[in-house]
């Protein structure tokens, strides 16, 4: 896996929107577009990409994951950077792949790796912007859900500091921070009794700090929360760290 | 017939890696802990971790009896060879000492006092050889161990107490007093072994 | 076949006092290792990786250290041997206890010694076999199995050993208090340590240069069990074998720091030899069997780096799947991450029966972050899903991935699907008779579905420009 620095910065790149954001999500994608046009980048969307494949790859079914992972380098073909508003899709790309993939290693599969940005690592590292000129009319309290699958990258503590640069943001602290959400993907359908409790008891340490808005780097994590929260009679607002950045410019 | 099997198996599983790993070659400074190092003199560099582990150091024979007189451990063990310039004077100050340990009386030994052969001045520890010391019982079974400890031995750091092992078939660190966190991690100290250990600097 | 997994299962069964006890101890752990790690270290992640590629590289070169340990003992008056399965160990160890004699012995916490469960064979064998680390002990009266690598009994609370003590004569009166309890067993213990004949333990590491067995212990029972005793028995995975003692340095600081949050665990023993002429107390045998017990067949699986494992216990605090189901729920020796990597493929025979455990995480990478030797399990647990499916272990509420291959790669069929899913807004899918997903929809609100929308926009938004 390329280094971050390795990997290229360019002002063309491609947005992986992920599946989410296709269904469910689609401000998510459109805050990237923004944020990321905002920046003078622009924005290229291949119609045909569907899924990082991360369902049947975490289901350990890697026949049919690889077929996903081929499809999604040859949408991604060529030599732009490739962004992604998720940490796990990020690192299927970077990471997964390359794992289901160790045996037989494949050069369109090591390119998208090597080309493959969450988006806050990019506009942190990749463009090199270390604060947000943006702000929120109120002060606004922000729990910030470092998603799992960015431990070990540079996804999070880009995303906390650009968070933080806000005018009038406060990023507020919670317990066990390290602890995973339960989500998971397939896993919280698999194992629905212990990804329920992971989720409630993540709830619990986030509403004791009484954030006005949820933020997360990954949409999953996020609909598991706010899904869990809803069900239980405790809503909370949430949104993509993008969607932050995006609105902070509004306001 | 086992062994041939086992060193067959492992050949068989090593020889299909590609790439072996080479022994890092790496500088034993990696491991210092430097927050735990601060200060010139060995022996308050000790004093700040062992009383971390909850030892107690000590530097005067009158310090040791009155702690022992204070908290009734009124009868112990000292090692023959430190009966002239320790045992005798807890004697003096009222306390009964042996300078033989009866395993058949192993519970009535209130207190130990035996040589620690060095220190390790970054962790707290005290070293305890085998070749050097009088009774490994005696400094476990007693509630008190006394590890009288020499000033020239306390060493800085655990790569520099590695490097002396020399030839004894057996070593022993400790630091602080016996404890276990088994119920409920709650910490009691003095589960097998003493529930006090102390350094006694001479 | 759609139904429940296992570890789900018995995190559902699991009384509410027993899990909040395994919540409490392994968070309190989790909290306390960081601390201390993170105080002493301005870089703990080189001091990792450093042990990571020391452990490679004995691994590497298994044959070559391992034999170069066997001569270093040897050449140390030490008596070595050779066990290649877990049968293989036991009669080895009840034939050198037959040799000298023994019928009584007290032995210190060892998980090789749990592996090939020991203690029920050597009794069963008429040698009075006492565990003498205090949570052990306890799980021995309780007949109990370890439910942590090292806070076994951080399933039981006060109230659970008072019982247990009042039951199988302890005391004779009930009293929960920890400190009462420890020193209850003190007396115990310290009476059946005098009586035995011999000591078992097994080794954190062993230094292959001069056969130095590393041994730690905070309670001094291990120092306690062998100062009184004629003979001493090592059993030894053959994978605690370390290249040279120089390198203790870097796994003592690592081992004590992640296990507990000390620097160093209380009693540190260095050992090779039976002892000195001049001391009174401590083996004049000497013992060390090596035991294979199915590490080879790890060392030549793709998941080897398991074996980099110092058994420190921080992948298991850490782990949220772990804290919600205990280390019972993985029914093998080992439980929470490292478990669920080791114990399918150490006992391989078992592993169509185990082969759920890989399954039972949610790939968070906790475990990987706080491993003391770098072990990759999130990508070790992917590995052995993929063995499974492979080999076709049936799995319970398996989700079916070819129809999802075949739409994700076909784009005009996702994107229609995609659009149609809006639909969804209007079904009632939470009556669809489909367990996993009412029970997922039973605990969760969807969000609306906007499917198609953002290719929409983004659509409109091209065009707009051109």
């Amino acid at each position: 896996m390329a280094t971050q620095l390795q990997r290229p910065t360019d002002k063309r790149v491609l947005l992986m929107g992920t599946c989410l954001c296709d269904a469910f999500y689609d401000d998510t994608a459109k805050a990237t577009v923004e944020v990321l046009e905002h920046l003078g980048v622009s924005v290229e969307f291949p119609d045909n990409q569907t899924c990082c494949g991360q369902p049947a790859f975490n289901s350990g079914d890697w026949v049919a994951s690889r077929k996903v992972a081929r499809h999604t380098a040859s949408v991604f073909a060529g030599n732009l950077p490739v962004i992604v508003p998720s940490g796990s899709c990020a690192a299927m790309n970077f990471h997964g792949n390359l794992l289901q993939f160790e045996e037989n290693p494949d050069k369109s599969i090591d390119s998208l790796a090597n080309r493959t940005w969450e988006v806050m690592d990019f506009i942190y590292n990749g463009l090199g912007i270390k604060t947000w000129a943006g702000k929120f009319t109120k002060p606004t309290r922000i729990a910030f859900h470092r998603s799992c699958h960015s431990r070990g990258t540079g996804s999070g503590e880009a995303t906390l500091k650009l968070l933080e640069s806000i005018e009038n943001v406060t990023v507020a602290p919670f317990g066990q921070d390290e602890q995973c959400c339960g989500f998971g993907g397939t896993f919280s359908v698999t194992f629905p009794h212990i990804s329920g409790r992971m989720g409630s008891l993540k709830l619990d340490h986030i509403l004791e700090t009484n954030p006005d808005i949820l933020v997360s780097g990954d949409m999953s994590c996020l609909m598991h929360l706010s899904g869990l929260a809803r069900t239980q009679g405790r809503p909370v607002e949430h949104l993509h760290a993008i969607q932050i950045l995006r609105n902070s410019l509004l306001s | 017939m086992s062994r041939a099997a086992i060193f067959a198996k492992i050949e068989s599983a090593t020889s299909s890696i590609k790439e072996k790993a080479a022994y890092p070659d790496y500088d034993l400074s990696i491991v210092h802990s430097l927050p735990k190092l601060k200060g010139e003199d060995l022996w308050d560099i000790f004093v700040h971790n062992f009383s971390y582990v909850n030892g107690k150091a000590m530097t005067s024979i009158e310090q040791l009896s009155a702690f022992l007189l204070e908290t009734k451990q009124l009868h112990g063990y000292c090692d023959p060879a430190l009966y002239d310039t320790i045992g005798s004077k807890l004697a003096a100050a009222g306390l009964t000492v042996e300078t033989e340990y009866h395993r058949d009386r192993y519970d009535e030994y209130q207190f130990g006092v035996t040589r620690a052969t060095g220190a390790i001045a970054e962790s707290g520890s005290v070293i305890i050889d085998d070749d050097r010391t009088s009774h490994r019982l005696a400094a476990l079974s007693p509630w008190v161990h006394v590890a009288v400890l020499e000033r020239s031995e306390i060493l800085r750091t655990i790569p520099d107490a590695i490097a002396v092992f020399g030839d004894s078939p057996n070593i022993i660190w400790c630091t602080g007093p016996s404890k276990t966190a088994d119920v409920e991690g709650i910490l009691i100290e003095g589960v097998h072994g003493p529930g006090e250990q102390i350094a006694l600097l001479v | 076949m759609i139904g429940i997994q296992p570890i789900d299962q018995y995190a559902r069964d699991i009384s509410d006092e027993k899990q909040a006890s395994v919540i409490d101890g392994s968070s309190k752990g989790t909290d306390k290792r960081y601390t201390v790690l993170h105080k002493d270290y301005p870089d703990p992640d080189k001091i990792r990786k450093l042990a990571a590629s020391i452990k490679d590289h004995t691994l590497h070169h298994l044959e070559h250290y391992l034999e170069k340990a066997e001569k270093s003992l040897i050449a140390r008056g030490v008596n070595v041997h050779f066990a290649s399965t877990d049968e293989d160990a036991r009669q080895t160890i009840l034939s050198i206890l037959r040799s000298h004699g023994v019928t009584q012995l007290t032995k210190s916490k060892s998980m090789a010694a749990e592996e090939i469960h020991l203690n029920p064979f050597l009794i069963e064998n008429g040698v009075e076999c006492l565990e003498s680390d205090l949570g052990e002990f306890i799980i021995q009266l309780d007949g109990d199995e370890p439910s942590h690598i090292v806070k076994p009994i951080i399933h039981l609370n006060r109230r659970d050993i008072a019982k247990t003590f009042l039951r199988e004569g302890i005391t004779d009166t009930y009293n929960d208090d920890p400190e009462t309890i420890t020193r209850q067993a003190r007396v115990y213990l310290r009476e059946k340590y005098m009586q035995a004949q011999a000591g078992i333990t097994g080794a954190n590491f062993v230094c292959s240069d001069t056969g130095r067995l590393a041994l730690i212990t905070n309670e001094g029972n291990s120092r306690f069990g062998m100062a009184p005793v004629p003979v001493h028995i090592a059993l030894v995975g053959i994978e605690k074998v370390i290249p040279q003692e120089k390198d203790l340095a870097v796994f003592l600081n690592l081992l004590g720091r992640s296990a507990t949050g000390q620097q160093l665990t209380v009693y540190t023993e260095f050992i090779n030899g039976p002892r000195s002429a001049n001391q009174p107390d401590g083996p004049e045998h000497m013992h060390v069997v090596f035991m294979d017990n199915g590490r080879t067949d790890v060392l030549a699986s793709n998941c080897k780096e398991i074996l980099r494992c110092i058994r420190c216990g921080a992948c298991q605090n850490v782990c949220p799947v772990y804290r919600q189901a205990s280390g019972h729920a993985y029914r093998s020796t080992y439980g929470g991450p490292v478990g669920a990597v080791l114990s399918p493929i150490l006992f391989g025979s078992r592993f169509p029966e185990l082969a759920d455990l890989p399954k039972a995480s949610s790939l968070c990478g906790a475990c990987n972050e706080v491993c003391p030797v770098d072990i990759p399990i999130p990508d070790l647990l992917l590995r052995l899903r993929d063995k499974a499916k492979r080999e076709s272990v049936p799995s319970a509420g398996a989700i079916p991935m070819s129809p999802f291959a075949h739409l994700a790669t076909t784009p005009s069929f996702w994107r229609t699907a995609i659009t149609m899913s809006k639909a969804m807004n209007h079904l009632p899918i939470q009556v669809a008779p489909i367990k996993p997903l009412q029970d997922w929809l039973g605990q969760r609100t969807l969000p609306e579905w906007h499917g198609g929308d953002f290719r929409k926009w983004m659509k409109n938004r091209e065009k707009a420009k051109s």
